[in-house]
């Protein structure tokens, strides 16, 4: 495999800030660089990169994920877009499939659609389930539709026909009608976007992606062009929800696929974590500081669903790295409930006013109050950029919770964490046990800023035996952006039993997918040398309503596919049906096309490597101690690779304290990563 | 020592421990609810319709699932404690249970639970149980809605508590016999498993607390969960004032009385921390199925009350603070064997949880809302003849619909009935595949929400033509044609429901709210609405700028705006979606219909039927303005159902107006 010699830089845009990460991939050097997001996120790209250093002249790979799809979509700052579908099915994407995120609370609403009523015109036409036209398109009213789309101005259409997954060929015909009235709008089709099975979901989908269109290809080719005008000449590569990335071109055509572009970015880093330190199975604990991401990487695969969205009720069916996110972070308040239970989260103090101890007027205590009070985090930050007030943090959770529950301010405090601790574990429980997943063969990996005090605690709550802390976790996720291969996920429906599947059939559909990935890769500059195609099948036994995926390989035999079902689906609900016949659903194409590799720089262990003398020594509350104990305190960017000590210990950097419980063996790896062992009662 | 506090109110586990375990419960029910989602067979299962629990060694819910079906809430601790009775002293460690007697707690003979005791040390100490829909249960219609069942006889399978797992071996006999007694073994089979094996994972689940916390600790969690959630009704319950409040909602008609509609009385008495419920003074058990069991009367009571607190976790804790009185067997709430109940939830179900809304919206005016929609199910049996085997298929639908105005809001637009929110409705793409039924249309109806201050949400319309059938039948299962969805302080209703059949053409009818086996063929064409929710308030007082706006989109019809909201509203160019509302005419016309409206509700109620007849008056103008109710096929006045209907709509909707003499 090609190896980068330059400088890359991932960029990662959040809601409050953005991450930048530079690998200097000839010294080894890791910089990163914070600042916070801006108005218009190209901004705060150009500043960040700014603020790393970086001559972007000299920089040979530039990557980026971006939250500008996410909030879009959630700030409903959209362009105005329209509908045209089949007489009769306007309100598929207004019904949805009836449910309510809420079951109970008859106050709280669904989101609207993302394209108003008014917006959605119809047109005669109707195919059926084979594809067989009922009804022709009628080109009179098509051609009205459009010129009244004309009128209004708008920017987008979204073109859902039903059974449009079965013949395009209606589809296609109103685009080409529309393309002619509104040739500046972007044109979305239902077969195009996602020829699938079941209207509300392909509509939904292509509705989100039409929206999105003008918008996201824009923020893509202008921050293209503006990178171009400060010196850069490499590829913009762009992070997808499926945690691979895409050219420019083809954002062009599915902007939909950045929905979660953000999300997906620690998720990646997690899974580059783990490769780098051998774990085939890792679980990513990205806590920040109103919420906390968890992932899944198994036999060095993220787990990525078919079912996201970003509003509930408007589903975005294209592969997405499965990332469950949890309302508890740093600033996670603690309270008592009125039947006298401890809650902590979902609420968080924010950025403003923040924990009490932020001394910004906040009086509610959150974990982060909690873990100064118990001396698990530091008053005085690594570099002195804030200045933490333990008094207002004693103060807060004296007031709210010690006394209603007649607890010292301590043992309250370790409550809290506690309680943050077994919400985060549930939430992983439900991403590992409920798939089938047993957490001890698993590493856990943390970061973001609040991550690497509640890992260890956690991981023995999980029985989790290793805990990885990266060398940067406050800008680990942006890092995700660069580990990426260019990646297009393709599918045809085929719906038949297993065993009266026409080989001929299969291989011929699979062949049409694989020919669209190369052509698609080819389009992007990918060499043949440098495309690989995975080929998977959806399948189910016959009478279920979900199915499973299954890899297939190429010319595969497809009896050891079925048998590969029942074994993964056994894995999976504990449980096979031999006997029960198995149904063919959906071929699935994934198109990848290898950018270079990117490595981080090897610190072999100096001989002889020792510990340092701790920067200061404190008082720490231990779980299950009565009295603190005095705890040295390390500076991390002195801890040389090869370094091994024993808790109990607090390690300080710029973007994160890192908390070792005693008993927990720790180690400084040659990637610079903390591991910590926690063994048995450690 | 943490572990040696006490929490304030009275448990004895320290918070933690006690936050951890009730955390853990609620994940262990939503792991059994997953798993069932991704194995099941039954297309009803996958839409949503289960619902899982974990009960106490003594059948109490401890934690029932967060996504669960509103009717099925309060009905698993009955069905629990059913399979405890009948097995005292025979039940071992690896044995499961099956269990869907209406008339020992359970909903109707569709829903199946799968109960798994979990024994440690050879002692019981829970139950998981994981309640399922399955598509067909057997009796004299596809899918086992036959309106026309008087007694269990023509409904289905009933099955009593009866063994499936002996001490880890599985009696295939059992589940055989009830299998073999529907139309889809093979899926009936299936979705037994998928419940089985999740009823599983739930006692793997308690197993492993039990590993890290202790037996004595997690039975203990078992009590204090249903003591915390009765600990936070109470508190709720002892914020509102004491008092007494009665109301009653109806189904249609009794078929062996003739036309008159049928009370169900719902007292709610509030004395201190507790709820009392009676529903004591409902009408008699009617001939059809849409009578209730005692199970789905208290699971109406109990759900209509968790609307209105939607903060607070459901167990057996809630029903210690709101208790229900379903009255003596022989009346539509709790009809007693063996009078035909599976219709329950489109009928006595839907009437008592639209009672409580009433009820809670005085209580609690800032949540009130007016009624919703009724649950309605169409099905579609017979063979398909587009495959040369003709197999059997089944086309059973249901339809999201509108919800009820609120107190500052409008009603949500087409969402799943009250019956349970999580069910999804299908997609159409998927039944046209599996079935010879080709949807012609899946829409909002335009004029569908109740007229009002805050309007009602809008209803659907969904209809079909039938292609390669053979042999075919129809039915549906609802209610509300007569007894339609009503508003609340001064709001009008929507509209009435029921299915047309080749609607417009020579050979129309209209098959009503409630039929089945009615015989169909290849060409016919079907088509029925769903309603839409109840007006809140004075529709002449609403914001013409709201009036424009629905307008634009389609949600009221100019006309409408005009004779439901007094507005005025004029097209300019529809094209560019500029209406416009003329501010004079609006004001004059709403003077006018102030003046004149008190009158048409005491019109002669067949002189307005001939209005109808002759098409002077559509249906909206009767059930909105002039509280007139017919027979919506043959144009015939019901002259004791208007009557009945006058009185409601006086006390509903023309009581609370400004104007109102």
């Amino acid at each position: 495999m090609e190896r980068v010699t330059g400088t890359v830089v991932a960029v990662d845009v959040g809601g409050t800030f953005t991450d930048v990460c530079v690998l200097d991939q000839g010294s080894g050097v890791l910089d990163v660089a914070k600042v916070p997001s801006t108005p218009d996120p190209i901004d705060g790209v150009l500043r960040g990169v700014a603020q790393a250093g970086v001559e972007l002249s000299e920089v040979a790979l530039f990557c980026h994920g971006t939250t500008v799809a996410t909030n879009a979509l959630i700030t409903r700052r959209l362009p105005p877009a329209a509908m045209v579908t089949t007489k009769g099915f306007r309100d598929v994407i207004e019904i949805r499939r009836g449910t309510r995120d809420d079951l109970w609370d008859a106050y709280k609403d669904n989101a609207a659609p993302y394209i108003r009523r008014r917006d959605r015109l119809e047109v005669g036409e109707r195919v059926d389930q084979t594809g067989r036209v009922v009804e022709p398109l009628d080109e009179e009213a098509a051609r009205d539709v459009a010129r009244i789309l004309a009128r209004r101005g708008v920017q987008a259409v979204a073109v859902c026909f039903v059974n449009a997954y079965a013949n395009p060929a209606h589809e296609e015909r109103m685009a080409e009608i529309l393309r002619e009235a509104l040739p500046d709008a972007a044109i979305s089709t239902s077969s195009g976007v996602l020829p699938e099975l079941f209207e509300h979901e392909r509509f939904s989908t292509t509705v989100a992606n039409a929206v999105l269109s003008p918008l996201v290809s824009g923020y893509v080719n202008e921050l293209e062009d503006r990178l171009q005008d400060d010196g850069y000449d490499g590829d913009l590569l762009i992070l997808h929800s499926g945690g691979g990335v895409m050219t420019p071109e083809a954002v062009d055509k599915l902007s939909v696929r950045l929905a979660a572009s953000g999300i997906a970015a620690g998720a990646v880093a997690c899974r580059y974590t783990a490769e780098l330190c051998g774990y085939p199975n890792a679980i990513g604990l990205d806590m920040g500081g109103t919420s906390t991401d968890i992932s899944l990487v198994h036999d060095g695969e993220l787990r990525t669903t078919n079912e996201w969205f970003v509003e509930y009720g408007y589903p975005i069916c294209f592969p997405s790295i499965e990332v469950l996110t949890i309302g508890a972070g740093g600033g996670s308040l603690a309270t008592i409930d009125s039947a006298g239970s401890l809650r902590n989260g979902p609420q968080s103090a924010g950025s403003l006013p923040g924990p009490a101890c932020y001394g910004a007027g906040g009086e509610e205590p959150t974990n982060t109050d909690a873990n100064l009070v118990l001396g698990r985090l530091g008053s005085e930050l690594v570099g002195g950029g804030m200045t933490l007030d333990a008094d207002k943090a004693r103060e807060a959770i004296r007031s709210r919770i010690a006394e209603p529950l007649g607890l010292g301010v301590e043992q309250a405090a370790k409550a809290i964490i506690e309680v943050a601790n077994a919400n985060m574990a549930d939430a992983v429980r439900l991403i590992s046990l409920q798939r089938g997943y047993d957490p001890r063969e698993f590493a856990l990996v943390v970061f973001g800023g609040a991550g690497a005090l509640h890992g260890a605690a956690l991981a023995r709550e999980l029985s989790v035996p290793t805990v990885v802390v990266p060398p940067r976790p406050g800008a680990w996720s942006a890092l995700g952006c660069l580990m990426v291969d260019i990646r297009h996920d393709l599918s045809e429906m085929f719906l038949t039993p297993a065993d009266a599947a026409d080989p001929d059939a299969l291989e011929e559909a699979f062949g049409r997918l694989e020919t669209e990935g190369r052509r698609l890769l080819r389009d992007e500059g990918v060499g043949d040398e440098r495309i690989a195609l995975e080929r998977s099948i959806a399948m189910r036994y016959l009478g279920q309503w979900r199915s499973m995926d299954v890899p297939v390989e190429s010319g595969g035999d497809l009896a050891a596919a079925v048998e590969r079902f029942h074994a993964e689906h056994e894995r999976e609900f504990s449980y096979r049906r031999d006997d029960a016949p198995v149904e063919l659903y959906r071929l699935q194409l994934t198109a990848i096309g290898r950018t270079e590799e990117v490595r981080l720089p090897r610190n072999d262990a100096a001989a002889g490597a020792s510990l340092p003398a701790p920067a200061a020594v404190r008082p720490v509350w231990f779980d299950g101690e009565e009295e603190p104990q005095e705890t040295p305190v390390y500076d991390r960017a002195a801890l040389p690779a090869g370094v091994q000590f024993v808790g109990p210990a607090v390690i300080d950097q710029l973007d994160t304290t890192t908390f070792v419980p005693p008993g927990v063996l720790v180690e400084i790896d040659e990637w610079l990563n903390i591991r910590m062992h926690i063994t048995e009662g450690s | 020592m943490a572990s040696q506090t006490q929490t304030p109110a009275g448990g004895t586990l320290d918070p933690v421990t006690f936050e951890v375990l009730k955390n853990s419960f609620v994940t262990l029910v939503d792991e059994m609810a997953e798993q069932i989602l991704r194995t099941c067979h039954s297309f009803v299962i996958y839409a949503r319709d289960f619902s899982c629990a974990l009960c106490d060694a003594e059948g109490n819910t401890i934690m029932q699932g967060s996504q669960d079906i509103a009717v099925h809430v309060g009905t698993l601790h009955l069905k629990a404690k059913a399979v405890l009775e009948d097995f005292a002293g025979d039940i071992h460690e690896g044995d499961v249970f099956a269990v869907n007697d209406p008339y020992r707690g359970g909903t109707h003979f569709s829903d199946v639970s799968i109960v798994r005791p979990i024994f440690v040390d050879g002692e019981l100490i829970a139950m998981a149980q994981a309640n399922g829909h399955w598509a067909d249960m057997g009796g004299g219609t596809p899918g086992s809605f036959d309106v026309s069942a008087t007694d269990h006889f023509g409904e289905g399978v009933r099955i009593p508590p009866v063994r499936i797992v002996d001490r880890g071996v599985v009696r295939h006999d059992v589940i055989g016999l009830v299998a073999h007694n529907t139309r889809a073994p093979g899926d009936i089979v299936g979705d037994c498993h998928a419940q089985v094996e999740a009823t599983r994972i739930a006692e793997q689940e308690v197993f492993r607390l039990i590993d890290k916390y202790g037996t004595a600790t997690v039975t203990t969690a078992f009590a204090e969960v249903q003591d915390y959630v009765e600990r936070l009704t109470r508190a709720r319950i002892a914020e509102l004032p004491d008092g007494v409040w009665e109301t009653e909602d109806h189904v249609d008609a009794d078929p062996a009385r003739g036309e008159g509609l049928v009370a169900i009385r719902v007292k709610m008495t509030i004395d201190g921390d507790e709820i009392r419920y009676d529903l004591s003074g409902s009408d008699p058990a009617i001939a059809s199925f849409l009578n209730s069991g005692a199970g789905v009367a208290f699971s109406g009571a109990i759900a209509s009350a968790k609307t209105f607190l939607p903060e607070i976790p459901l167990n057996s804790g809630f029903y210690r603070a709101i208790k229900v009185d379903v009255g003596p067997e022989g009346t539509v709430v709790n009809a007693g064997w063996p009078n035909a109940v599976t219709g329950c939830v489109s009928g006595a179900y839907e009437k008592i949880m639209n009672a409580g809304f009433e009820l809670w919206s005085q209580l609690l005016p800032e949540r009130a809302m007016a009624c919703c929609f009724n649950l309605e199910y169409l099905l579609i049996g017979g063979r398909d003849g587009r495959i040369d085997e003709r197999p059997y298929f089944m086309w059973y639908d249901w339809m999201a619909g509108g919800w009820g105005g609120r107190n500052g809001k409008d009603g949500q637009n087409a969402t799943s009935p009250v019956f349970g929110v999580g069910l999804a409705v299908q997609p159409l793409e998927g039944q046209e595949r599996l079935t010879p039924v080709l949807t012609t249309v899946h829409e909002i109806i335009p004029d569908s929400g109740g007229p009002g201050l805050h309007r009602g949400g809008c209803g659907v319309r969904k209809g079909g033509e039938l292609t390669a059938v053979e042999s075919s039948v129809m039915s549906y299962c609802c209610d509300r044609s007569r007894s339609v969805a009503w508003g609340i302080a001064g709001g009008l209703p929507s509209l009435p429901h029921g299915v047309w059949l080749n609607r417009g053409t020579a050979r129309e009818r209209f098959l009503g709210a409630n039929f089945s086996g009615v015989a169909v063929g290849p060409g016919d064409r079907f088509e029925r609405p769903s309603a839409g929710g109840g007006g809140y308030g004075d529709p002449l007082e609403r914001d013409p700028a709201e009036v424009l706006e629905d307008v634009i989109d389609g949600y009221v019809t100019v006309a409408r705006a005009a004779r439901d909201y007094g507005v005025v509203v004029e097209e300019v160019d529809a094209e560019i979606c500029d209406f416009r509302v003329d501010e004079q005419a609006t004001a004059a016309l709403r003077e006018r219909q102030r003046a004149e409206r008190p009158g048409w509700l005491d019109e002669d109620p067949e002189q307005v039927a001939a209005r109808y007849r002759n098409g002077e008056l559509d249906v909206l103008d009767l059930v909105r303005h002039h509280g007139v109710i017919l027979d919506w096929g043959t144009g015939e006045l019901l002259p004791r159902t208007t009557e009945q209907y006058r009185a409601l709509l006086r006390r509903r909707s023309a009581a609370h107006w400004a104007d109102a003499a």
